[in-house]
């Protein structure tokens, strides 16, 4: 695993074209899912999905191989999110309540039965829903935690925030999607 | 005195419901200290809501995980071509500023060696000619200005006012 990382950490040392297309293969799907968490909306999460990886060639040697990719990954898409949200407005991470684009792809199940994908779906449904109005740094730990895996320590590093308002954000986030599972939408 | 220890286990015991539910909700149950994990295990036994919010939790989870984002195919080639255009322009920026870096260092050594030697060929000329010490030195920065200046005469009279008063 160490081994792993220093390999990533040497090849983007050396700009290496085969180990980023590997890289964008490898991480399309969570860096996409997390740019649209911040984002929500896929058009800019897909234009700062391309930014991403090209702050990643340019600032690769800043990658020291010691943590782990994805949370240096995770960490250069905030700061291009940030940016991105600094120009459009000074405002925070919420600025696009009001935008209309709908962020997420519809929820596919992949339970064997037909009921449970059925039910699966709504419910995923719903959890989207309800993702997509919860408070942003909420939403952010959300996804972090639960959809990429990433550790709490982790999630402090790509955050930046203190491990204590990491835990309180995932467990005020997780309680902020409780009415949307039971189909209680405030 | 009854009222104060009805609220102090009031408090104790929404502190509890508290703490049980950021264990839960922090998804790490399983890797707790076994006391931690034995006093939630028995706080979930005895306590119903907590146990519901277990349950929930777990829901969320699980929904949160089958929600799909998928990146199109279009968008990791576009992201690769562009990625790959990008890093040949930086290693093309990179190669042009070692040539630069390299001119420049062969134009100083150059300077220095040459004017050095220029400096020599004056003083052997001087020592054969018998010029005055003060005059040599005069005739050697004058050697080495008249030319910057009549490139710069020119360079001025090729693009400025000088060439269309000559038309």
């Amino acid at each position: 695993m160490a081994d792993e990382k220093t390999e990533i950490a040497q090849g983007l040392r050396r700009r290496d074209p085969d180990l980023l297309d590997h890289l964008i293969e490898q991480y399309q799907h969570r860096l996409l899912r997390y740019l649209i968490s911040l984002t929500r909306n896929r058009a800019t999460a897909e234009d700062l999905f391309q930014e991403t990886w090209i702050r990643v060639l340019e600032r690769g040697h800043q990658y020291d191989g010691k943590h782990e990719f994805s949370t240096w990954l995770f960490s250069v898409s905030r700061h291009l999110v940030i940016d991105f949200f600094r120009r459009k407005q000074p405002a925070s991470l919420d600025a696009l309540l009001e935008d209309e684009d709908k962020p997420m792809a519809p929820p596919v199940s992949e339970e064997p039965s037909a009921f449970e994908m059925l039910a699966q779906h709504e419910l995923s449904e719903r959890i989207a829903a309800g993702l997509d109005r919860v408070a942003s740094e909420y939403r952010e730990a959300l996804v972090l935690r639960f959809q990429e895996g990433m550790s709490l320590d982790e999630i402090a590093v790509v955050t930046g925030a203190p491990l204590g308002t990491v835990k309180s954000r995932v467990y005020r986030g997780l309680s902020a999607l409780e009415p949307w599972l039971k189909g209680i939408q405030a | 005195m009854t009222d104060i220890g009805t609220i102090n286990k009031g408090m104790a015991d929404h502190n509890d419901h508290e703490r049980a539910r950021q264990m839960l909700a922090l998804g790490d149950a399983g890797q707790l200290p076994s006391a931690d994990h034995a006093w939630l295990e028995s706080h979930l036994e005895a306590c119903e809501s907590c146990r519901a919010f277990a349950q929930d939790a777990s829901d969320v989870v699980r929904a949160l995980r089958a929600i799909p984002v998928a990146a199109d195919r279009s968008l990791v080639t576009a992201t690769q071509m562009r990625v790959r255009v990008r890093a040949r322009e930086m290693r093309q920026r990179e190669e042009r500023m070692w040539l630069v870096g390299v001119s420049c260092v062969a134009v100083t050594l150059t300077a220095g060696f040459t004017n050095l030697a220029c400096w020599r060929g004056f003083t052997w000329l001087v020592e054969r000619s018998h010029v005055s010490v003060a005059t040599w030195p005069v005739a050697f920065v004058a050697l080495w200005i008249v030319p910057a200046l009549a490139a710069s005469v020119l360079l001025l009279a090729q693009g400025t006012h000088l060439a269309d008063r000559n038309r």
